[in-house]
């Protein structure tokens, strides 16, 4: 038995252990990060998984827990990248200006997540939710930029006060502050308004459209390891809420008859819509390896988004699968583009070239963890991109479908865009002797997580037959799992099976390669350039404005929510110098002029 | 099991003879169009042959291993394709996204070799194919979710069984519109003008191939045979209803190579944004206007 308070309590109380230690020793503090979160880990699943989770309250006061299973799936994905990403730290912390206050304030988070899914108390969720933004804003700044800090706030706040109203809205119908019974009293224009504030606070927490604007800011310039936490962890927290929104809560509106959604889940699918062409798009046009895969963050979490808004047994087993593939891949991803950062000091792919020689390792890892981005077999992505097609045809949602697809293909440009240019092309000179492969440190959690994207994808039922337990609870039907195969809306599939063939394949092809000939090895340089002569590898290396061809035909209009915002700004800060004016000045007129307003609004009463 | 998977890639086998041998055909074929001879039918064969058992030049263990990566990704897939409805490998499981994203593990071990060679003008040729596969794909997927809704199933074979049902047209009859964006898909997904902007030998020295020969180069013509092999016979499954027997597919199978073909051989290259352009153009308002249609109208021929 374990009880939730205090294994909260406890990763508290080892981020203040960290913070002393890491006043005595930087790399020690860093330390206790992983032991601590590596011990939380293990005891949500362990625990969670054999039912064994204790909701007992003995210190904590205003607190109440409830393990559901909702909870706990996302509770032993985002803890698990937390203890992924925590290995990272020792080798990153002397990079920091505060080493002890980033360990403390990362097991702060730790601690605040943990909360946010296990208690059953909305108050108690606020406060956890906003622990966690609080201990995370002061994380980011320690990477590159201090006005991603500002960007993330603001979207942060929006998020907290529309989730705060929807509590308010909840509990003046219910009465009390309970999350189960403040979700069932509400019915009518109520809880359309709760669905819309709660949507909100998903999206601006997931960094949807029209949101988005925080996070490729917050993703792009945290400290790298920093990044993979948001990507895979943080920014579930806006899926959980998804959650709470839409599949708890009943959609709105009237029914659309051609595709059997009301109105409100068409409206959030087409956010969501929005949500993948705009990642998609952005992301195939950054320079920046961090950007990039922050821009696929985003454009993942549509995919999150669409699936949970259609709310089918299909659609959202798809999309809680997602949350686990794409936490998985995004995290392996961000680490592997870390380590590369690590070890040269840049992210930036047009400055990069050839370390795939240097970094084999990392390289194998950044193509599993691609593979699956892009929905490839048979790794995980491809079984939630399967589920949420299956889903999308089968409600024929047309227009929802072409964001889908073409978020599917195009995630095939971008993720290959670092491939290309980063890990693969001419080895480049200034690199070439002073690359190292990453240090064990690093390599092993970049390793762990490989191995569970292809776990993920070859054998998901396990995951699946989890995910059936969250639907049951959700009051939904389950997901149709034989022992190896998954049956959708329209068709069944056997993930096992594609595995098999493909490694028949590759076998196939491994005999007829080793029977031919042996081949000789040539240095890069040593390529066909139909007769130019080209002497260094900078000018052989094609890696800048990778896809300008295409980049060229929107260019035009990648800054629409950009401008949106700045334009927003300029009224806020308009309104703002109009308050200040006529409010907090020393300007004798004005004062002349409250003076005759209050003298006639004196005159008025008297007359009355 | 193990038999399924014998058979499986003697489909693969099938595919890479039927191919490659159509392949020679046609060259043909076009000779005639353009009033030349052209080479014999089994020249092809003879090419592949010639190419594998020559010495060559490897740029590093990437370059190899996508290679490998690439053919066995495309013997995989090929290994679900059915032929006739009995013809199959693993039946039920021959669902229709495993085509199309069981290819791309072929079509990444490709790219990542290509650009493994250090080469810029394979980098280029695979930025180019990656872009025209974001332009043919998304019209393509819609028109196969029409396809998909209205028959309620994505098994490949289920689709052919809906079309061989007595009262049923052939799709490319039945969905007219998105017949037509099926063969102008099908053109981009073979790579044949005005498509084949990513291989263009007389601009970007034949783009991904350009670093290759002796045997990566041969087994890289297989997987180019058999992907081919896929994606004419996904088109003769999805719109010309499939086939009884092996010889009416092999029929079938002809006539829509030989038409995309003889449609090739009349035209010039698009440049990669006209292509992009061109199917965000009239081939998705034709797919969306016939899913429309055919979804929210009930209007099937």
């Amino acid at each position: 038995m374990a009880s939730i308070e205090l294994l909260i309590i406890v990763t508290a109380l080892s981020g203040v252990l960290a913070f002393l230690l890491g006043r005595l020793n930087q790399v020690l503090g860093s330390v206790v990060t992983i032991l601590a979160s590596m011990f939380v880990f293990i005891s949500v699943a362990y625990y969670g998984y054999n039912d064994a989770l204790s909701n007992a309250i003995v210190f904590l006061p205003f607190v109440t827990f409830k393990v559901t299973y909702l909870g706990l799936f996302f509770a032993i994905i985002v803890t698990f990248i937390f203890a992924m990403v925590s290995f990272f730290n020792p080798l990153f912390v002397e990079k920091y200006k505060y080493p002890a206050a980033y360990s403390m304030l990362y097991l702060f988070s730790l601690a605040g997540v943990l909360g946010v899914f296990f208690t059953n108390n909305f108050m108690a969720l606020f406060f956890f939710f906003e622990f966690v933004v609080w201990t995370s804003l002061f994380l980011i700044p320690m990477g590159t930029s201090k006005r991603a800090t500002s960007s993330y706030y603001a979207f942060s706040t929006v998020g907290s006060f529309a989730l705060l109203f929807a509590i308010f809205m909840m509990k003046e119908a219910s009465g009390t502050f309970n999350i189960v019974s403040g979700m069932a009293s509400v019915n009518g224009t109520e809880a359309a308004i709760v669905t819309v504030l709660l949507a909100v606070a998903a999206f601006a927490k997931l960094g949807a459209f029209p949101f988005n604007v925080w996070l490729p800011r917050v993703l792009g310039n945290s400290p790298d390891a920093i990044s993979a936490v948001f990507s895979g962890g943080l920014e579930k927290l806006g899926a959980f809420v998804a959650v709470l929104a839409f599949v708890k809560l009943a959609p709105f509106g009237y029914t659309i008859d051609a595709t059997g959604l009301q109105v409100s889940q068409y409206i959030f699918a087409a956010l969501g819509a929005l949500t993948i062409i705009f990642g998609t798009l952005m992301a195939i046009r950054q320079d920046d390896a961090k950007k990039l895969l922050a821009y696929s963050s985003m454009s993942n979490g549509g995919y999150i988004l669409i699936a949970l808004t259609i709310a089918s047994t299909v659609s959202v087993a798809g999309g809680l699968y997602h949350v686990l593939g794409h936490a998985l891949a995004s995290t392996a991803a961000f680490l592997a583009i870390a380590a590369v950062s690590r070890q040269t000091g840049t992210t930036k792919m047009s400055e990069l070239g050839g370390m795939i020689h240097k970094m084999p390792i990392t390289y194998v890892v950044y193509l599993i963890a691609i593979i699956s981005m892009a929905g490839i077999p048979p790794m995980g992505g491809f079984i939630s991109k399967w589920l949420i097609f299956q889903a999308v045809i089968d409600k024929g949602l047309i227009l929802v479908a072409i964001a889908v697809f073409f978020g599917s293909i195009g995630s095939f440009l971008y993720v290959f865009r670092p491939l290309a240019s980063l890990f693969l092309g001419q080895e480049l000179p200034r690199y070439k002797d002073k690359i190292k492969e990453a240090p064990v440190l690093m390599l092993v959690p970049m390793i762990i997580l490989a191995g569970l994207i292809v776990y993920t994808g070859v054998f998901p039922n396990f995951f699946l037959d989890y995910i059936n337990n969250v639907l049951v609870e959700a009051g939904m039907n389950v997901l149709v799992l034989g022992k190896y195969t998954i049956t959708g809306n329209n068709g069944i599939l056997n993930p096992v099976l594609i595995a098999m063939s493909f490694g028949v394949g590759v076998v196939i092809a491994l005999i007829i390669f080793v029977t031919m000939k042996k081949s000789k090895k040539v240095g890069l340089m040593d390529t066909y350039t139909a007769g130019n002569f080209i002497y260094s590898q900078e000018l052989m290396h094609y890696s800048l404005d990778f896809y300008a061809p295409l980049e060229r035909l929107y260019a035009k209009y990648i800054n629409i929510t950009k401008d949106f915002y700045k334009k927003l700004e300029s009224y806020v800060v308009s309104f703002g110098q109009f308050i200040k004016y006529y409010f907090f000045t020393n300007k004798p007129e004005i004062t002349v002029f409250w003076i005759i307003v209050l003298m006639l609004v004196v005159l008025w009463g008297d007359l009355l | 099991m193990i038999y399924s998977i014998i058979f499986g890639v003697g489909v693969a086998l099938f595919g890479f003879v039927l191919q490659t041998s159509i392949a020679g055909i046609n060259r043909k074929v076009v000779a005639r169009v353009q009033k030349r001879y052209g080479p014999r039918w089994y020249q092809e064969f003879l090419d592949i042959f010639k190419l594998l058992s020559k010495r060559s030049v490897t740029h590093g263990w990437i370059f190899d291993f996508g290679i490998i990566m690439a053919l066995g990704g495309i013997i995989g897939t090929a290994m679900f394709m059915p032929i006739t409805q009995d013809l199959i490998a693993f039946a039920n499981y021959d669902n229709f996204f495993i085509f199309v994203y069981l290819i791309a593990v072929g079509s990444l071990g490709m790219a990542m070799s290509a650009s493994g060679s250090g080469n810029p003008l394979a980098s280029i040729g695979v930025m180019r194919a990656l872009t025209t596969m974001l332009a043919y794909e998304v019209p393509f997927m819609i028109v196969v979710l029409t396809i998909i809704k209205i028959t309620g199933t994505s098994s490949v074979t289920g689709i052919v069984q809906f079309q061989q049902l007595a009262g049923n047209n052939w799709f490319i009859i039945a969905l007219p519109l998105g017949g037509i964006v099926g063969v102008m898909a099908l053109m981009g997904m073979v790579g044949k003008k005005p498509f084949e902007t990513y291989v263009a030998p007389a601009e970007i020295a034949s783009g991904p191939m350009v670093e290759y020969g002796g045997k990566q180069l041969g087994m890289l013509f297989i997987m180019h045979e058999i992907t081919v092999f896929i994606e004419v016979s996904l088109f003769v499954h999805l719109f010309l209803g499939g086939a009884d027997n092996i010889l009416i597919f092999i029929v079938k199978y002809f006539a829509v190579y030989t038409t995309i073909n003889i449609i090739s051989s009349v035209y010039a290259r698009f440049k990669i944004d006209q292509v992009v352009m061109f199917f965000y153009k009239w081939p998705l308002i034709m797919a969306v206007t016939q899913a429309f249609v055919a979804i929210y109208l009930g209007w099937v021929i």
